[in-house]
């Protein structure tokens, strides 16, 4: 019944009759009566809000029938562009209409207890991005995750809702950070940061926001859409539908799986289990260039947050000839396809382009560890943006390290919801970054006279012992055991194809541009001379000329 | 017992139930088993450091202990530094565990000589791990393998934790390693592996081919 009317207006409106008119008085119009608009009966006009801008009223409206009609295509485009303009016009620095004005606006009617939990959903990681959330407002959200969750995890059959991949990703995307927040917050009250109304809030809500709870959210949705089952038979060529039951075959629970197990690689990463991060993915195969062909191409993020988390593990274990593969896959792919995302994705862009630099950051530091070869594309972005600090890291300017590590690493959590009081000691030592940090540091601090070594051996194809010592000014005995350490750091566990499919798996090889062995007390030098490669510059300038050709003869 | 446990404990592991404090006993035990078997699963040893992360009331310095030294005798790999990741800093100060991340440093940095001389000042903390020192040998022995054709037979004594002449003999044969001159010990022919290499770029007329198809 109430469907009916709502139809009806969609043909006086029209979802495209452009929300923003642009002209002041009309959309700030607080004043106006809503009850002159053509809704019906049906609609609780009398209890509507008085101080709405007219295009929220619609949107709401508009939001609310295409959820329930499930028209992706209408979601979409109400969610990426609409609801950014909105918010950009009206709610800059102030909430979205809460729940009260929006139930007064839409009405308690069919699918509307569905609707608001998304709704909720929106309007509180609109709060996290623009506004300062309180203590209730990270309770209430929590709360609503769980609503959100238990709606769909405890259905019997799957509901009947279907939302773009996009929301769907940043669904779980907001949760992590959510949680993320929250932990951060709860580590300002160790450092006595926080009033005392906020510290009773946390010691009587010990239990939102819970690490065991996010976890367990996320693995219930992998289990509950079977998306590991899935993703194997996939990758056997076979079809998933085969394994996937009534919930696995609907997309909103299929596409909530997948991006669960990105979640859980970044969550565990984010707790310093890089082994678990890595191995959650273990039925996705990102090393095979699957960038342009999976469904979740399109959504951008989840790449980027893939590859991320990917990378940083692979350097964090050491593994830095994956990290660099991996970062350089999908910084190749960003730079191919720039120009396309650049027009239609701009709501997630601040976030895209940090996550971007922060992942040539993180390649420099590889990189200077562990020299290779990379595409021409990224190399010279890397030296005309970062050519300065790989140059400090390479004389081993070792602050510069831990400058770029900061810069470029996640922000790290506690997973223990113990809070500390008046102990500023103890909370600064247990800070989780600072772990992380000093292990990497000590890694590096390993790895500092190998970088020392190298410039030496580049210069000769053999050299005794002696005489090296006697340029780093250093007993034999001492270089010798840097020499051997040098071997044993630059043997990095390499994943390889015919290995089979686990990120975790691989075998050692040597990929050093300058390697070595010593016979007797003389050191033989290997080093990698790589050519340069003339193909791609005259392809490009092919393609050049060719353009410029084109122009001047149409003219 | 502990190749028995293996499966049951790998069962304990999947999903969720990872993170049930109610597992802990039994993966304590698991861990002791390895220790006295000279067997290893990393896997399950990182639960069991998770499970500490997770809940820091039921830290057991023993067992965090065993977990680290049984990494290090999985050298090359880089098991300690994922343990380490693991482990509340406030751990990795006292005595014990600081003793072995420092340990773990010189291994690290393969200062071997360094190494057994630590080892020796607190034999203790080892004696309990089945089969340490020679996992630590094999570790050594995997070094000198991928960085020497010839060695002299004194240091290659001294780094694998001075050796007497038939326990040498022993592990040259182990390695396939064999007397050179009397001075020296051949380990392996580097030559053939480790060369320079030139890559230079080769375009072959397929992959041009359509760019010239284009603009003919």
């Amino acid at each position: 019944m109430y469907y009916e009317e709502i139809a009806e207006e969609d043909y006086q409106y029209g979802l495209n009759a452009g929300f923003y008119t642009g002209d002041g008085r009309q959309d700030l119009d607080y004043d106006r009566d809503f009850t002159g608009l053509p809704l019906g009966s049906g609609m609780p006009a009398p209890g509507a809000p008085h101080n709405m801008p007219d295009m929220v009223h619609d949107f709401l409206l508009y939001l609310y029938k295409a959820v329930t009609e499930r028209n992706i295509f209408e979601i979409q485009n109400l969610y990426e562009s609409t609801y950014a303009q909105l918010t950009d016009t009206y709610f800059k620095s102030k909430p979205w209409p809460d729940e009260n004005e929006v139930t007064a606006v839409v009405g308690t009617r069919e699918n509307y207890d569905v609707f608001i939990i998304f709704y909720k959903e929106l309007y509180f990681r609109h709060i996290y991005a623009k506004c300062q959330p309180t203590i209730e407002q990270r309770c209430d959200s929590y709360a609503n995750y769980c609503s959100l969750f238990n709606l769909l995890l405890n259905a019997k059959e799957p509901i009947a809702i279907e939302l773009p991949n996009q929301w769907l990703w940043d669904i779980i995307d907001e949760f992590i950070y959510q949680f993320q927040s929250f932990s951060l917050f709860r580590m300002k009250a160790s450092a006595g940061k926080l009033s005392d109304y906020e510290m009773a809030q946390l010691k009587d809500n010990l239990k939102v926001w819970n690490v065991h709870s996010v976890l367990n959210v996320l693995h219930c949705l992998v289990d509950k859409s079977k998306i590991n089952e899935q993703l194997r038979e996939y990758n056997s060529g076979r079809d998933p539908d085969l394994v996937a039951d009534e919930f696995g075959k609907q997309s909103l629970y299929k596409m909530l799986g997948y991006f669960s197990l990105i979640g859980l690689l970044r969550l565990h990463s984010l707790l310093g289990d890089y082994y678990q991060a890595i191995k959650v993915l273990e039925n996705i195969d990102i090393h095979r260039q699957p960038l342009q062909n999976l469904s979740i191409a399109r959504v951008l993020a989840c790449q980027m947050t893939t590859f991320y988390y990917v990378g940083f593990a692979y350097m964090m274990m050491r593994r830095y000839a994956d990290a660099i593969r991996t970062f350089c896959n999908i910084l190749v792919y960003l730079q191919r396809t720039r120009q396309m995302y650049h027009q239609y994705r701009t709501f997630q862009m601040d976030m895209i382009e940090k996550q971007t630099d922060q992942m040539y950051v993180l390649l420099n530091i590889c990189l200077v560890l562990h020299p290779q070869r990379v595409d021409e594309s990224v190399s010279s972005v890397l030296h005309e943006k970062y050519g300065d600090s790989m140059n400090k890291m390479q004389r081993l300017d070792i602050a510069e390290f831990e400058n770029a590590f900061r810069y470029a690493c996640p922000k790290f959590l506690s997973p223990v919801a113990v809070i500390f009081e008046n102990d500023q000691n103890l909370a600064g030592r247990l800070d989780p970054w600072k772990q992380q940090l000093q292990v990497f540091m000590d890694e590096v601090h390993q790895q500092k006279n190998i970088i020392e070594i190298r410039s030496f051996l580049k210069l000769y194809t053999t050299i005794s012992v002696a005489k090296l010592a006697d340029f780093m000014k250093m007993d034999e005995k001492t270089l010798k055991v840097h020499l051997l350490a040098y071997k044993h750091k630059m043997q990095n566990m390499v994943w390889t194809e015919e290995k089979g499919k686990s990120g975790l798996e691989g075998e050692f090889l040597s990929g050093s541009d300058v390697d070595f062995y010593i016979d007797k007390n003389m050191i033989h030098v290997a080093d990698t001379k790589v050519a340069r490669r003339y193909g791609d510059y005259f392809l490009r300038q092919i393609h050049k000329f060719e353009e410029l050709y084109r122009i001047i003869s149409s003219l | 017992m502990a190749e028995k446990m293996r499966e049951n404990i790998s069962a304990m592991l999947k999903g969720i139930d990872r993170y049930n404090p109610n597992n802990l006993a039994c993966l304590e035990n698991y861990v002791k088993a390895q220790v006295k078997e000279n067997v290893y699963d990393l896997e399950a040893n990182l639960a069991v450091l998770k499970l500490y992360q997770f809940n820091p009331n039921f830290f057991q310095e023993q067992i965090a202990v065993y977990i680290l030294i049984k990494a290090l005798t999985n050298m090359p790999n880089t098991d300690f530094i994922l343990c380490k990741c693991l482990i509340d800093p406030s751990y990795l100060e006292t005595e014990i565990i600081k003793k072995i991340t420092d340990i773990h440093q010189l291994l690290e940095t393969c200062q071997f000589r360094e190494f057994w001389n630590e080892v020796a000042k607190t034999p203790e903390l080892f004696n309990d791990i089945n089969g340490f020192h020679d996992s630590i040998r094999k570790y050594i022995s995997y070094v000198v393998n991928i960085t020497y054709q010839r060695i002299e037979r004194s240091f290659l004594k001294e780094i694998l934790g001075n050796l007497g002449e038939a326990e040498l003999n022993r592990w040259m044969s182990l390695n396939g390693w064999r007397e050179d001159d009397y001075d020296f010990v051949f380990i392996a022919n580097q030559e053939e592996n480790i060369k320079t290499k030139n890559i230079t770029e080769k375009i072959d007329f397929e992959s041009v081919a359509p760019v010239l198809a284009t603009y003919r």
